[in-house]
């Protein structure tokens, strides 16, 4: 439903996005995730054609969203990053202003006011002015507007941002609900958010796509290494990081806070027991071990700082 | 046409849920109020709409930036322009949508001035085709005032950039007459056709002349297409 080949944006000589490459299958939920500034509102952007791209091309339901941009612009539901509402309009006829702009006749604007209000929780206040409304209120009335016109995509950046965490659940499993009916991109630089709305994807970073997949394989991918944490109580020996080192298997040891040491073994193998017999023997006194798991987080910092140490 | 109309609809709305349609209106029949109290009060005044339609024509230049500042600055430096513009809408349509409801107000503020001559057709007996020519001018002024405000808010985010901008160019063409005198022929002849001053003369004593008529409908439809381009190149930044 949304497919980029090559999109490319330069805001005068700085380079916001180059030669991003993406597609988002049909009913799909894929996170677009990327540190602050590293293009993703600027690829959402050209996706709702709200800017044009500088080179390559992108298309939205079928429709270049350049040459035939009221085309692809009818089927996308859009809630922009700042989704700055007229405020001084009510929240109806705020929906009824976007329904006539999109050509909605009387009869089906009437239908889908209702299921939008009711389904975006605003059923209790329709006719509230949109300035006094709270950020999440108005957050659920940018939401309300992007599924007004049933679009079969909707592309929503970062939608949970300055709510409160009641909210934020809310607004996840609203997106989550979602799935299947809609094709649906978010942007997102809030990692758990990812983990737990998006089937699939797809990391941005200083403009360029450095990975791609579910969230899953992602962190499996990544994975180099096992690592356990061992946290000490009577460490005095100067020497931990090195003796742990001796042990077989053992890659690397990393101080990770007083007492605490991250120890990255081979993939595959389990030096748990090993580890703790050394220790025990020693005298160091145990008080933790356990293995570490990796977040998307560690991914992405991963991935990340890996595309800066290359340049 | 529809989505012209909506956003004309909308823009029309919020100029009377704001303060800024009454403000507008008191002002602008306050002044012009005044204006003809004092001109039919004065001994042997006639029945003669010549000197209040200058008025009309200069308050209307005065009014026009407050009104247009904010139509196309306040949706860029609110950022409402992205969700407005990821619409199906073309460009030229959010343009003349925006126009479309600014000239709603200035029509609504000719209306309430409908007052005058018809308070002077009970004590006299005024000309009204002289009138009707009148307020063909003042439409047709207002229609390239607006236009003019309009493209000033095209180019800045900023509402008091726009603003001044829109009194920069709109007082430059009013006051341009004046180099007509001062000038050389040929600089004066040039300066006296493009002056707004020197167009609505006819008007003002009841001539309806095409000359006027084609300046004041080129110089509207030249700042909506500088403002519809502005905005198109907005897109490309």
């Amino acid at each position: 439903m949304i497919s980029c080949e090559g999109l490319t944006k330069f805001y005068g000589n700085h380079q916001a996005i180059a030669d991003v490459d993406l597609h988002v299958g049909e009913g799909e939920i894929v996170g677009f995730l990327g540190p602050n500034a590293a293009g993703k509102t600027t690829t959402m952007r050209i996706l709702t054609s709200y800017i044009p791209p500088s080179a390559g091309r992108a298309e939205v339901a079928g429709h270049d969203v350049v040459t035939e941009s009221l085309d692809s612009r009818r089927s996308i539901g859009y809630l922009p990053e700042t989704s700055t509402l007229y405020r001084d309009m009510r929240v109806t006829q705020y929906l009824r202003f976007c329904a006539g702009l999109r050509g909605m006749g009387r009869a089906e604007t009437n239908e889908r006011l209702d299921y939008v209000l009711d389904i975006c929780g605003l059923q209790e206040r329709p006719d509230d002015i949109i300035g006094t409304l709270s950020l999440g209120f108005r957050q659920r009335v940018g939401l309300a507007q992007a599924l007004l016109h049933d679009p079969p995509v909707l592309i929503l950046d970062e939608p949970t941002v300055g709510l409160d965490p009641n909210q934020i659940i809310e607004v996840r499993d609203l997106i989550k609900s979602l799935a299947g009916d809609y094709t649906v991109m978010l942007s997102t630089h809030i990692l758990p958010e990812a983990q737990m709305t998006c089937e699939r994807v797809i990391i941005i970073n200083h403009g360029r796509i450095i990975a791609e997949d579910t969230p899953q394989n992602l962190t499996a991918q990544i994975r180099q290494a096992e690592t356990i944490s061992i946290t000490l109580s009577d460490a005095r020996d100067d020497n931990v990081e090195r003796r742990l080192l001796d042990l077989s298997d053992v890659v690397a040891v990393r101080p990770a806070g007083p007492g605490t040491y991250h120890v990255d073994t081979a993939v595959g193998s389990d030096v748990r027991a090993q580890v703790a017999q050394f220790v025990v023997e020693r005298g160091w006194g145990l008080l933790e071990l356990r293995p570490v798991e990796m977040t998307l987080e560690d991914v992405f910092r991963q991935l990340t700082t890996e595309e800066e140490g290359v340049e | 046409m529809r989505n012209v109309l909506t956003i004309a609809g909308k823009e029309l709305r919020s100029y009377f849920v704001s303060p800024m349609a009454y403000v507008i209106l008191a002002f602008y029949l306050g002044i012009c109020g005044l204006v003809f109290a004092l001109s039919v009060s004065a001994p042997q005044a006639e029945a003669d709409m010549a000197g209040m339609f200058h008025t009309m024509v200069f308050i209307a230049l005065i009014i026009t930036p407050v009104i247009t500042m904010g139509l196309l600055s306040q949706e860029q430096a609110t950022g409402s322009m992205e969700l407005l513009m990821t619409n199906p809408v073309r460009d030229a349509e959010v343009v003349m949508g925006k126009y479309l409801g600014a000239m709603g107000l200035f029509v609504i503020v000719l209306i309430g001035t409908l007052e005058f001559p018809i308070m002077m057709s009970r004590y006299g007996e005024p000309d009204w085709n002289a009138i009707l020519a009148g307020y063909i001018g003042v439409l047709l002024a207002g229609m390239a005032f607006m236009a003019i405000g309009l493209l000033a808010s095209s180019i800045t985010a900023s509402q008091i950039a726009a603003a001044v901008i829109g009194y920069v160019i709109l007082l430059f063409l009013w006051l341009i007459g004046w180099l007509a005198y001062a000038a050389g022929e040929q600089v004066g002849n040039v300066a006296q056709h493009v002056s707004i001053l020197e167009n609505f003369q006819d008007f003002a004593m009841g001539i309806i002349d095409s000359r006027p008529i084609i300046f004041f409908l080129s110089l509207t439809f030249f700042a909506l297409f500088v403002a519809v381009r502005t905005i198109e190149n907005r897109r490309t930044i």
